[in-house]
């Protein structure tokens, strides 16, 4: 037994050095291929993402270019406003990496330029389906909430047009129609994202909800929303009353003022809401609506307003619609104007590399034939570089 | 006691017919036992049924007093009555709710001329529905008394045709007429020979036209033909055909040569035009069912393509569309290095993908080597080709 242990002890020294140096080789050769391999990805990462945060600071040589935020930042940031599918990114990928694009560095140079001392000036973000028009309008409140300026986003005015199951009469004006729950839904967002805001600013008059509840002047409007989401049936309200406050208080400049609402052209198109006597009802029926109107009209300072334009919640607008005159309608263009156009169009081919190596990246694109350059090629014909089209074709690869 | 039994037979039916046998020998009777079933003429036996042609002259022109009569009742003129008039004339005044028109009652033309004449003397005025009813279906004789052959022989029992005897007079009137046009052939040939001129060069059968297959010489003669005949006359024919002047017999000839659909062609690869900037383009048509359309392919492009003025992306919003586009391209590796311009129109979505698709590869092959376009006629990609040669 001891013969066959030496034996044994005697042999696998050779095997194991014969092993060894052959793990060491390979070891060696994996460890230089790895090294490779990372040189190679942090040349590329270097080349579609920066490290520069904050959206002040982003420039024209960012673009292209994805940055990052830091999750905290989205939930105070965006409780509601990003798109579904970016969100599904974001639990997927464990990060959010929006693209820096030329529309929002242009959005940015004018908001940087502006003087506060006019009436404020409107933006229209339109282009064509699937073009960015959210994902730049949310660029553009990220970069105001850092600035530290007070950010009233509306996600999507067309939720508040349709698909509401209570309709009730108004208690402040017969002829309006409340919808309780839409409004407490933003009341409660909206809470999220101005904490601070909502101590710092005082009504300024008195405000009787009802027979009993009434709001003093010269009490934080954080109370007006309490108010609201209390008692559901004067949210609808209480989004009035907030609405007032700020645009009353914003000259005074105390702080600066973000209008921020996608799907504009839901406040002027038609609504798919029935009375009680199934007769349609008009936009301006609706008290959020209304109020949103009065936000959205120019006669205050200090702040400004960006708007998208989206077909895709649209009522009764072609699918093909999608400049100011067609989706807005006359009186929609006719309230919004005078404003600034901004065009949000498809990726450029810097833009798709950006985009299609982010993927890569992530480990998003799983089919060995997408990392090749025909892969590539394919996906920019098939999608015709238009950011949903490649977000969905990405998807099932 | 034989004849008893014999004459008792008798009584119970039958006839006997007693079969004498001439010659020195006793006389053996020899009974023949028929039935008067048999007896009787066996219809069904004596096969289908000959009419004479006089019968279908008759009824030829009963169907041409019909049809004036029947043009007019409806108003129209009766010298431009023709066999459709006919068709919608039955229609309108018996909407029938039959699918199948077989099924329809089909009337033999003459107990129809036969009403239709009794008919006329109320024409216009009288018509009782119960009178209109019976006549619903008029068409010529040749229609509904199919091509038969005629009884061959007269009253007296002589055939018409000096071949009839043969079995097969129709064939071999044919193999006789056809060899006089061989013989005459030869005959002037000699002639022409004979007066100096020399032979006209063989004229070969076109590839576009064939002869007549055995079952359709068999329709045309109304009598069946073995392979051999069929072969012999044939070989006559193409005999005729190789002769130096066997194309002066070719009227006679085409009546048993068919055409033959075209066949491939080679086809021609345009040459790559230029336009204002110099940029090379090529056109395509290409078609898929209903849906035509024209793509003209341009060179140094960004893979930009156009459809009836519209983007693709918003001509074609589902993918499945566009990855149809995308494949002359793929095949080519030539995906982002063109731009597009197409239009189309007919057919769905999908059949428009389709023509497209075709008339962008057929424009490409302009761009591209005549090897590769052999392989994009095959299907056969290059990178395939690559691994298995």
């Amino acid at each position: 037994m001891l013969r066959s242990v030496k034996g044994l002890v005697c042999h696998t020294p050779k095997l194991d050095h014969g092993h060894a140096l052959h793990t060491t080789a390979k070891d060696w050769l994996s460890s230089t291929v790895s090294q490779d391999v990372r040189i190679l990805a942090e040349r590329s990462r270097a080349i579609f993402r920066t490290s520069e945060n904050d959206p002040a600071n982003h420039a024209e040589h960012h673009e292209g270019c994805h940055y990052s935020i830091p999750l905290q930042e989205v939930k105070a940031v965006f409780p509601h406003g990003l798109p579904s599918p970016f969100q599904q990114q974001i639990k997927t990928f464990n990060e959010a990496c929006l693209m820096v694009r030329k529309p929002a560095l242009e959005l940015f140079a004018y908001l940087k330029s502006s003087s506060f001392a006019h009436p404020a000036i409107r933006y229209v973000i339109y282009g064509e389906k699937g073009t960015g028009k959210t994902m730049t309008l949310c660029h553009v409140v990220h970069y105001c909430a850092r600035q530290g300026w007070l950010v009233l986003h509306i996600p999507d005015a067309h939720l508040w047009v349709k698909n509401c199951r209570e309709l009730m009469q108004s208690s402040y004006n017969k002829e309006r129609l409340d919808q309780p729950l839409q409004a407490s839904f933003w009341l409660k967002n909206f809470k999220t994202t101005n904490e601070r805001f909502l101590k710092e600013i005082k009504t300024q008059q008195k405000y009787a909800w009802g027979k009993r509840e009434s709001t003093e002047e010269g009490r934080p409007l954080g109370e007006v929303v309490e108010q609201g989401l209390a008692r559901v049936r004067n949210a609808s309200d209480a989004v009035g009353v907030v609405l007032k406050e700020i645009k009353q208080q914003c000259h005074l400049g105390s702080f600066r003022l973000l209008v921020a609402v996608d799907g504009v052209n839901a406040l002027w198109g038609k609504t798919t809401l029935r009375k009680e006597d199934k007769s349609p009802v008009s936009p301006e029926e609706l008290t959020l609506v209304y109020n949103l109107r009065k936000m959205v009209r120019n006669d205050w300072n200090g702040g400004a307003i960006v708007t998208t334009l989206s077909q895709t919640g649209s009522l009764f607008k072609p699918s093909s619609a999608y400049l100011p005159h067609e989706l807005l309608g006359k009186e929609g263009f006719d309230a919004l104007d005078p404003f600034v156009p901004i065009r949000v169009s498809n990726y450029s081919p810097q833009e798709f590399e950006s985009c299609y190596h982010y993927y890569l990246d992530r480990k998003w694109l799983q089919h060995e034939k997408a990392r090749t350059a025909e892969g590539r090629d394919e996906l920019r014909f098939l999608s015709g570089a238009n950011p949903r089209q490649l977000q969905r074709l990405a998807g099932p690869l | 006691m034989a004849v008893a039994a014999v004459g008792r037979v008798l009584r119970l039916g039958g006839r006997w017919s007693v079969a004498a046998r001439d010659g020195p020998r006793a006389q053996t009777l020899r009974v023949i036992y028929t039935t008067a079933v048999v007896q009787r003429k066996n219809v069904a036996a004596s096969g289908p049924e000959k009419y004479t042609e006089a019968f279908i002259k008759k009824q030829i022109e009963e169907f041409n007093l019909g049809k004036r009569h029947l043009a007019n009742m409806m108003g129209e003129d009766p010298e431009t009555f023709t066999q459709e008039d006919i068709d919608k004339a039955i229609a309108y005044l018996f909407p029938s709710g039959l699918f199948d028109e077989r099924a329809r009652p089909m009337m033999k033309v003459g107990v129809f001329v036969a009403f239709l004449s009794t008919l006329a003397q109320y024409f216009k005025q009288h018509f009782s529905f119960a009178d209109v009813c019976l006549f619903v279906y008029l068409q010529h004789p040749t229609e509904i008394f199919p091509e038969k052959r005629k009884i061959q022989w007269g009253e007296d029992g002589r055939p018409f045709h000096f071949l009839f005897y043969t079995g097969k007079q129709s064939y071999y009137s044919l193999m006789h007429e056809t060899y006089g046009m061989l013989l005459n052939a030869q005959k002037y040939q000699d002639q022409m020979t004979a007066q100096g001129f020399p032979p006209e060069k063989e004229k070969k059968n076109l590839p576009g036209s064939r002869w007549l297959t055995k079952v359709e010489l068999e329709e045309m003669l109304l009598e069946k033909l073995s392979d051999h005949d069929y072969s012999r006359f044939i070989q006559l024919l193409q005999k005729l055909v190789t002769l130096p002047y066997g194309n002066v017999e070719e009227k006679y000839m085409q009546k048993f040569s068919k055409e033959i659909a075209m066949q491939l062609q080679k086809v021609v690869i345009e040459p790559l035009k230029y336009d204002e900037q110099g940029v090379a383009f090529s056109t395509g048509e290409g078609q898929r069912k209903t849906a035509r359309a024209t793509a003209v392919v341009y060179d140094n492009g960004s893979g930009k393509i156009t459809v009836n003025g519209v983007d693709v992306l918003h001509y074609f919003p589902v993918l499945q569309d566009r990855e149809q586009l995308l494949f002359p391209f793929q095949f080519l590796d030539r995906i982002g290095k063109h731009d597009m311009i197409c239009t189309v129109s007919g057919g769905g979505r999908s059949s428009q993908a389709g023509a497209i698709r075709l008339a962008s590869a057929k424009a490409l092959r302009s761009f591209v080597t005549e090897k590769e376009v052999e392989f994009m006629r095959q299907g056969r990609n290059r990178n395939f080709y690559f691994i298995i040669n």
